[in-house]
């Protein structure tokens, strides 16, 4: 096989791997949204401090360290991709403008949905997790 | 042969710009576009509907259902996920069947899903009269969410089963082969979300009382 | 700049094509069109009607409170009109006509000749009528929605409600809710796949992925209010307990699932603003906007994080403070998009050779009005403030800078700036200016006032005030300014219509603007364009290799557009685009009886109609007869 060519598994590897970089963070913010208000709303409507034996700060805040580095993976990733696509795109190049585009996108997005997470997830160190 | 180096990983080849800028996804038709969309935007209902029956249930005490109302009964709702989840089978055997200009597994396929759908529907029905005698929608928050939940997707199910009869009948005029088979994908696609849900649904409202 | 990029409408392969899109004026016809650029327009009027009623919904209600205790409408008369004002301003006006802006707009600008889904299209319009007539219909019958725009319950629940105002509140948002999907799917349907051959996803003008953006808001947003009013109906008619705390449902939930839909929907309502800005600036700054990968990631992450926001809206019913911290952190820092958006447009200002026009003095207009509205918006953003004002004049004073500044001066900057391409007619440049600074004078006396008034602690929606709290002189003053801002709307129609009737005649490209929809003809042509373009750049009109393309390339035959892939835009071939049909019209028609019937009660009519809609559905998807041949039917594989 000719080490300069790309396998099919290795495109749609690629392809997958840009779409990671683009919304990686927009992502794992949202699982992080969803995880951390449901647990600890629910939790605290229902009068628990614990679900199924683990405490319900231990959840939340599991809901947001994984997430976070999930985002940071995502981050790494485009940039990664960024730096690679935008060095190979030329003058009028539809496809490898636009991959450098959504990289580039996702480089900034990433930060953002990472700063968010961080931003909420300080929080903990502050608040009891039913704290009114 | 040998002097050559091996290839480069999956992981290295993947990471080049040429692999980053694969194009996926690419070359679905409209009509597939606009299903995926729709799937998506009910799906959204679906999701909310359970969202809303789990957020109305961790506030409404300690039991679940209501104290006068039992755990809902299973041998009725497992009969009718054994119905309806192979139901995709059929007609994803069906679609193959067009693709390669086989007519004939397209009806066959569509009859198959349009029984075991119909199937549904009537166990379904006869879960609703047993269930009548006991709750109905005005009973209480209970009663509300589950008729609401259950009747909406049997609702969708019918809708399935329309579009499914409605392919049904186009193939027997001779519409499609394997140049035109868009609307095939389509139903199929509806059909499969519509199968899917019901997992769900079958999970949420039959199973997690009873945990 | 004389641009030639139209082939020569005398070559014969043109005149065919005239033919083949070509519709002859008449009542079926009307009925049964299916070009995006009638569909368009239909949609701005209708808009259009439906924002000066609601207009004069305000201004009844301004005058009722220009001074204290003045009796000119009966609190009840009040409710239904600040209930119509708000639910008739977010749900009938603004996203509608948006919707034909973009219906209009959308398919010139990515070079296709109509969008993905035509009858669908035409279906979303007359969906829309039928749900405003109904709305506004019940507002003359004195049954309208009278329960604030967005309806808690128990207020809107029985027996508090009694009453169909709710039911019309409920069903006719529903019925609405069908049309503005439809459209949203159709446009992310038609700028995946109609995009113009070379147009990659990062020469994609700003307004089509803003249309793109709102549209994904809509398909994951409109659930939400669509299952909540779906519930509250079923409360009301049929007994269910979803928000009745005494047989365990919960009036929360209400809260939850409208805003889980109400917070994306300022962005639904905002975004296509942000896009017309974005179009309009490059024709008045003499270059593209600056930073164009940061405006897309703008408007991709505002799409995304409005929908993590929705809480803030509840900072005042007592849930976990570590719960408010999550969507704290979110509606802070979705600020930051918003704010890139501002620089960029600043930048593209001070980098440019500025030519004030009427457009561009409506989009500075917004810029300064938007940034006073997102100002006080961070300061809600802050759980103590909010807790501090919610439910005051500041709200509203609030709301209306970002969502009048925000939404309606872009919108006014986009009628100038595309009246040329709607119309094929110049308007009145001194008109444009007088309106222009009627509309600013007028919006800020109104408003501005109110952020007074409300840290004074006079609460919103209260039909009257007695006197001696202080709050008279700023009421008196956003009366007087709501009547300026009212000439000022009466001037930019009176422009309107004098372009119309008596306007020179448009030239194609009058600003010398960057995107495709100016290399058409002054109003397009049924089939838009010719010879379909291939883009080379972000900005094809002012570069010259896709000029050329335009102008020497081949005319394509016939009732067709060409499909191209989803990211790259490659070419995949042409496709036979749909004939114009009266199906769209019946459905809609169909759909309208289920509503009416299952407001009146009359379930049979409901039922009845619901197979009819669902019978014209079947004809309308119906497939061609195809010989096995044709449809690629396996010799060996016949059924025996």
């Amino acid at each position: 096989m000719d080490p300069t060519e790309t396998s099919p598994r290795a495109r749609r590897v690629g392809g997958g791997l840009l779409w990671f970089a683009a919304l990686g963070g927009a992502l794992s913010w949202t699982v992080h949204l969803f995880v951390a208000w449901a647990t600890d709303e629910l939790a605290c409507a229902s009068g628990h401090t614990t679900l199924a034996g683990f405490p319900v700060k231990g959840v939340v805040t599991i809901g947001v360290v994984l997430p976070a580095l999930v985002a940071a993976a995502a981050l790494a990733t485009a940039w990664l991709a960024w730096r690679r696509t935008s060095a190979a795109a030329g003058e009028d190049d539809p496809r490898m403008g636009r991959a450098a585009l959504l990289a580039v996108v996702g480089l900034a997005a990433n930060t953002l949905f990472l700063a968010i997470i961080i931003a909420g997830g300080v929080s903990l160190l502050v608040f009891s997790a039913c704290q009114r | 042969m040998t002097a050559s180096p091996p290839p480069p990983g999956t992981l290295r080849q993947a990471t080049r710009a040429d692999a980053l800028a694969t194009e996926m996804p690419v070359g679905r038709t409209r009509g597939w576009w606009g299903m995926v969309f729709l799937i998506a935007t009910e799906a959204t209902v679906f999701a909310l509907l359970l969202g809303s029956y789990f957020y109305l249930r961790f506030q409404s005490g300690r039991h679940w259902p209501p104290p006068g109302i039992e755990k809902p009964e299973l041998t009725k709702a497992i009969i009718m996920t054994i119905l309806l989840l192979p139901s995709s089978l059929p007609v994803v055997w069906a679609e193959r069947g067009i693709r390669r200009g086989q007519p004939w597994r397209l009806r066959l396929g569509l009859s198959l899903t349009l029984i075991q759908g119909l199937l549904f529907l009537s166990v379904q029905a006869s879960e609703y009269a047993t269930n009548l005698k006991k709750f109905t929608i005005t009973t209480d928050v209970y009663g509300s969410l589950f008729y609401a939940t259950t009747g909406f997707h049997g609702f969708h199910v019918t809708i399935g089963l329309v579009m499914v009869a409605w392919l049904l009948a186009a193939s027997l005029r001779g519409s499609f082969g394997a140049r035109h088979h868009d609307r095939v994908t389509i139903v199929a696609l509806y059909w499969h979300f519509v199968d899917i849900v019901w997992a769900f649904i079958f999970m949420s409202l039959y199973l997690s009382p009873r945990l | 700049m004389t641009v030639q990029t139209e082939p020569d409408q005398r070559r014969p392969e043109v005149a065919e094509l005239e033919h083949a899109w070509h519709e002859r004026p008449s009542l079926r016809t009307w009925l049964s069109t299916v070009d995006h650029k009638r569909i368009g327009r239909r949609y701005m009027v209708t808009a259009g009607v439906f924002f000066a009623i609601a207009g004069v919904d305000a201004i009844i209600m301004r005058t009722q409170l220009s001074r204290p205790n003045n009796g000119l409408v009966t609190p009840e008369e009040f409710n239904q009109l600040f209930t119509m004002h708000g639910t008739a301003m977010i749900f009938l006006f603004a996203t509608p006509m948006f919707f034909g802006f973009g219906n209009f707009l959308v398919p010139l600008m990515v070079g296709a000749r109509d969008m993905a889904f035509p009858r669908l299209n035409a279906f979303g319009y007359w969906v829309f009528l039928g749900a405003g007539s109904v709305m506004f219909i019940s507002q003359f019958a004195g049954a309208a929605p009278d329960g604030g725009w967005f309806a808690y319950v128990p207020l809107t629940d029985r027996p508090y409600s009694p009453g169909r105002n709710l039911d019309v509140y409920a069903l006719g948002l529903l019925f609405l809710g069908v049309s503005t999907t439809i459209g949203a799917i159709n446009f992310i349907v038609t700028a995946l796949k109609m995009r113009a051959p070379g147009m990659s996803l990062n020469r994609v003008p700003l307004f089509v992925w803003a249309m793109v953006g709102t549209s994904f808001m809509v398909v994951f947003a409109l659930p939400a209010l669509n299952l909540a009013n779906a519930m509250l109906f079923l409360d009301r008619r049929f007994g269910t307990h979803f928000f009745d705390p005494t047989h365990g449902g919960n009036s929360l939930l209400w809260q939850h699932l409208f805003w889980v839909f109400g917070h994306p929907d300022v962005y639904i309502i905002v975004m296509p603003a942000l896009g017309i800005v974005s179009s309009v600036l490059p024709g008045f700054c003499r270059r593209g906007v600056a930073a164009y990968p940061l405006m897309v990631l703008a408007l991709v992450t505002i799409a995304i994080i409005s929908f993590g926001v929705w809480v803030h809206h509840m900072f005042a019913t007592g849930l976990p403070f570590l719960s408010y911290s999550f969507f704290s952190a979110a509606s802070t820092l979705i600020t930051i998009p918003s704010g890139i958006q501002i620089f960029a447009w600043l930048a593209t200002m001070l980098r440019g050779r500025i030519i004030a026009g009427v457009p561009f003095l409506f989009a500075v207009g917004f810029i300064v009005n938007f940034v006073l509205g997102g100002f006080t918006g961070v300061m809600f953003a802050m759980t103590v403030f909010d807790q501090q004002v919610t439910d005051s004049y500041f709200v509203v004073a609030h709301f209306h800078y970002v969502l009048f500044g925000g939404a309606v001066f872009p919108l006014l900057a986009g009628v100038y700036y595309w009246l040329p391409k709607f119309t094929g007619r110049m308007f009145h440049n001194g008109l444009g200016k007088w309106a222009f600074w009627l509309v600013f004078i007028g919006f800020n006396t109104t408003f501005f006032p109110m952020h007074v008034s409300g840290l004074l602690g006079m609460p919103r929606r209260v039909y009257t005030y007695p006197t001696g709290l202080g709050w008279d002189p700023w009421n008196l003053l956003a009366t007087i300014g709501a009547y300026v801002l009212a000439l000022g709307l009466i001037l930019v129609a009176t422009g309107v219509v004098q372009a119309i009737r008596r306007g020179p005649a448009a030239p194609d490209d009058p600003w010398g603007a960057d995107t495709l929809e100016w290399a058409t003809s002054s109003p397009p042509r049924p089939y838009n364009f010719a010879v379909i373009p291939q883009v080379h750049s972000l900005h094809p009109v002012w570069d010259e290799r896709s000029r050329e393309a335009m102008a020497t390339g081949d005319v394509l035959a016939g009732h067709r557009a060409v499909l191209t892939s989803e990211l790259d835009g490659d070419r995949e071939g042409p496709v036979e685009m749909p004939e114009s049909s009266l199906l769209p019209f019946a459905a809609a028609l169909g759909l309208l009886f289920v509503v009416l019937g299952l407001l009146w009660g009359q379930y049979w009519l409901a039922v009845l109609a619901a197979f009819a809609v669902f019978i014209t559905l079947a004809r309308w998807l119906w497939p061609p007869h195809r010989t096995p041949e044709e449809a690629g039917v396996a010799r060996e594989g016949r059924a025996p």
